[in-house]
């Protein structure tokens, strides 16, 4: 009977929460899970003539374009390694941001500077492409043109070397998403009590000193948090970092052929909606292992940083 | 716990809701479909088709004149009413597949080098039983066009699948280029006969004009500078339906190879290589993003390669680039399917009128005022006639202003012999591209479509080694001597022996039926 009528006291008293959450679950529900129902596709080899669910089931076949060739394991190694740089410089960059940022004493300053580093990630691909270009260009580029040229150095011809790309490409990445990174961290930081602060202080501590012993250990499970979710899409890649910015040049496809750009390449021609599906199912799934095998090492480490 | 499962409850009601709206909204069109067959004047019950096309001009929001124009025409002669769709030339196959996709009503619709992936997905109709009813007038002006063969290119396992468009199919490789410099370096066009003489031509411009750069890409990204074409047409390949080269059959000993282990492929880009040595093309010709024709508009561009139907192409490009530019043509071209089918109308398998549909086609090939109004709209407003066979936009009016024109779309839609031409354009240049429609070279596996459907993994594998490949080597960016063994390996690494063995096996069955 009590319980009973505990009930919807508890109800009421998450209520407004549940309210807020709403919008987010809807998303969720219709742009995550009502699609999951169309998992069987990948399974299928579709036929308009009988039909989606009249169409013969195929087994895995729709997987094997995917391991094809020994670009199999180019595209794999390029899309993890890529993701995995992306993460650890990513965060490096993001907290080292936050840091300064919020360390800065003039308070204006500081959201000013904020405001100019979240800018770039606003700016798209296709225009981000044209920007590398206008740099990289072999005639007219900037780096060529203006800075080698003048000091003498042979020009390099940018789009046909493929082994500066990794270098360029998480420069670019890290230019255009560190600063809109560091927004979850500063936040963090806000958030920390500022008492601690100011008793490291009466005990001596200097500011680098405060950063270390404070700072990051309290930053600890949001960057966990980030990365475990950043985890989950390693096996998805910016399509308009690896495909518009090289300019889809085929001689850069050894450092910037990533799963992605591989099956829309692959596809174009075909427009096969089952192989793609496949593509799709087994970049998600290889996500969903990775993410419970590193939660699993995060929780046996230090489980209350785990995710669930 | 127990708030969890409160809340569970109250989730799986949302998601409920939210299912339940999602039907609800999803059965509307369906009934809208249902009824929509009413109205029409005559006795007859008049049966509705949705008909897409690609234009290249600017496409006006309101289409609903020409579409009455249209329908006036059909409704009074076949009974049939259109709905006129147009789209833009980048959006066309998505909207396309998009409707077939979702069961969207969609009747007649063409593509761009998709014929046979839509084939052999089943998504188009056969009309092998209806074309002898309901399209006569068609098939006889496609028999006095190009020959009573057209149709084998879009016959598969016996079934006709689509109608090519029906112009001046034989696009022989031409040498595009300012015809000013040429006079100025001091050559004529009776010295370009062949491809080999254009190393001396390109060596002059490059001698007298340092800044200009001789040759470049006809397309780009992928850079193409029309080498294939010229190979293809010089050594009389047949591509056997797949636009890889993987697996084509050199003259007529029926063997299929791989094409870029053959000499001809080698020779060809050696030459190209030897241009790109001596400076003729741009340094980053494999990837550049800036088409050659603005580097001849720009003056900064001399030359290009590229397949040109009739002789008054040059007309075209001039106006467009605002230079002084002809053309020479400097091989014969060769026909093998895809040459032909590349634009063929089709109809839906899943439509409900293929009757109607057919009926329409038959009028799309063969009836005069139905063809120029799709063309070029409404005459008096948007178009004035001029003699028999020929057109202007009405005084002070452009392409761009005019209420209506898909005068961009001639290349795609209907008989080119029953569209009026821009006025100034010679009509004999119509009647010598009908000319070459017969008098070109067939291949002798003219008719023979390859069915992907076995090989679609290699495929794709292919296409990928294709792309990184290709345009470094037509372009001559990169060493065939080097480059060539690298790429063969890729491909039969991504199955390319495969793909061979089994469209040897294909055209040996076909070749079996067809010399029975």
């Amino acid at each position: 009977m009590k319980s009973n009528k505990a009930k919807p006291g508890a109800l009421k008293k998450t209520m407004p929460l549940l309210i807020l959450a709403v919008p987010g679950l809807l998303y969720f529900l219709i742009n995550s899970y009502f699609p999951m129902f169309g998992v069987f596709i990948a399974f299928k080899d579709i036929n308009y003539a009988k039909g989606i669910f009249g169409s013969d089931w195929v087994g895995f076949n729709n997987f094997t374009f995917l391991f094809q060739t020994s670009d199999a394991w180019i595209m794999t190694r390029n899309t993890l390694l890529y993701n995995l740089a992306f993460i650890v410089f990513g965060t490096i960059c993001s907290i080292f941001i936050a840091i300064i940022m919020y360390e800065l004493v003039s308070k204006i300053y500081s959201k000013l500077f904020l405001s100019g580093l979240v800018l770039p990630s606003l700016i798209s691909m296709v225009v981000l492409s044209l920007l590398v270009f206008a740099f990289l260009n072999a005639d007219s580029g900037f780096i060529n043109h203006s800075i080698l040229r003048p000091l003498g150095i042979p020009e390099i011809n940018w789009y046909s070397e493929p082994k500066y790309w990794p270098y360029l490409l998480v420069i670019i990445q890290l230019w255009k998403t560190a600063g809109y990174g560091s927004i979850v961290y500063f936040a963090s930081i806000a958030g920390i009590d500022k008492s601690i602060y100011e008793a490291a202080k009466i005990d001596g501590a200097g500011k680098l000193k405060q950063i270390r012993m404070i700072t990051l250990p309290l930053l600890k499970p949001t960057v966990i948090i980030l990365c475990l979710m950043s985890i989950g899409k390693i096996f998805n890649s910016d399509f308009g970092l690896f495909y518009q910015v090289p300019l889809n040049a085929g001689a850069l496809y050894s450092t910037t052929q990533t799963i992605d750009t591989y099956v829309y390449r692959a596809l174009m021609q075909l427009n096969d909606i089952g192989m793609s599906a496949a593509a799709g199912l087994y970049q998600s799934l290889v996500g969903f292992v990775l993410v419970l095998v590193v939660n699993a090492i995060v929780k046996k480490i230090n489980s209350d940083n785990a995710l669930f | 716990m127990k708030i969890f499962k409160k809340t569970m409850t109250l989730l799986l009601a949302t998601a409920l809701c939210g299912s339940l709206l999602a039907a609800c909204s999803s059965s509307e069109p369906s009934k809208a479909n249902s009824n929509g067959s009413s109205g029409g004047s005559s006795s007859e019950k008049v049966e509705k088709i949705v008909f897409a096309m690609p234009s290249f001009n600017r496409i006006p929001d309101d289409l609903s004149v020409v579409t009455d124009a249209i329908n006036k025409i059909t409704v009074e002669k076949i009974g049939v009413e259109v709905d006129f769709r147009v789209y833009g030339p980048a959006d066309y196959a998505q909207k396309v597949n998009l409707a077939l996709q979702s069961g969207e009503k969609m009747d007649v619709f063409t593509t761009l080098g998709q014929f046979t992936s839509y084939v052999s997905k089943n998504q188009v109709y056969p009309l092998d039983d209806l074309l002898p009813q309901y399209g006569k007038e068609m098939l006889a002006i496609l028999e006095q066009d190009f020959g009573a063969d057209l149709l084998e290119a879009t016959t598969m396992n016996g079934h006709v699948y689509g109608i090519p468009v029906n112009k001046g199919m034989s696009l022989p490789p031409s040498f595009v280029y300012n015809a000013d410099m040429l006079k100025e370096v001091g050559f004529t066009p009776n010295d370009i006969q062949s491809v080999d003489d254009l190393q001396k031509i390109f060596e002059a411009v490059k001698r007298k004009y340092p800044d200009v750069v001789p040759f470049g890409p006809i397309n780009v990204n992928p850079s193409d500078t029309g080498l294939m074409h010229l190979l293809k047409a010089d050594n009389q390949v047949d591509f056997l339906t797949d636009t890889t080269g993987i697996g084509v059959v050199i003259g007529n000993d029926g063997k299929v190879v791989n094409f870029y282990e053959t000499d001809a492929f080698k020779k060809g880009v050696t030459m190209v290589r030897d241009w790109f040595n001596k400076g003729y093309l741009q340094k980053d010709a494999s990837t550049t993003t800036v088409l050659f024709s603005e580097m001849i508009a720009s003056g900064r561009g001399f030359a290009f390669m590229g397949g040109y139907s009739g002789m008054e192409s040059a007309k075209a490009l001039s106006a467009q680039m605002g230079k002084n530019v002809e053309m020479k043509r400097i091989a014969p071209y060769y026909f093998d399917t895809n040459a032909v089918n590349l634009v063929s109308w089709m109809v839906n398998s899943t439509t409900k009128a293929p009757e109607a549909a057919v009926k329409f086609l038959n009028l799309l090939y063969s009836d005069k005022d139905l063809i120029n109004t799709i063309l070029y709209g409404i005459e008096g407003v948007d178009y004035v006639k001029v003699g028999e066979h020929h057109m202007k936009l009405p005084e002070g009016k452009d392409a761009n202003t005019v209420s209506y024109t898909a005068m961009l779309s001639t290349g795609i839609v209907g008989s080119e012999s029953l569209q009026y031409q821009l006025e100034g354009v010679s009509w004999s240049d119509v009647e010598l591209k009908l000319k070459e429609n017969k008098e070109t070279v067939r291949s002798p596996y003219f008719g023979f479509i390859f069915d992907q459907s076995k090989v679609k993994a290699q495929m794709s594998a292919v296409n990928n080694v294709v792309n990184q490949y290709l345009p470094g080597l037509v372009t001559g960016t990169l060493d065939p001597e080097i480059a060539i063994p690298k790429f063969v390996d890729a491909l039969n690494d991504a199955g390319a022996q495969t793909i061979i063995q089994n469209k040897q096996e294909q055209l040996d069955q076909w070749i079996a039926a067809h010399n029975k």
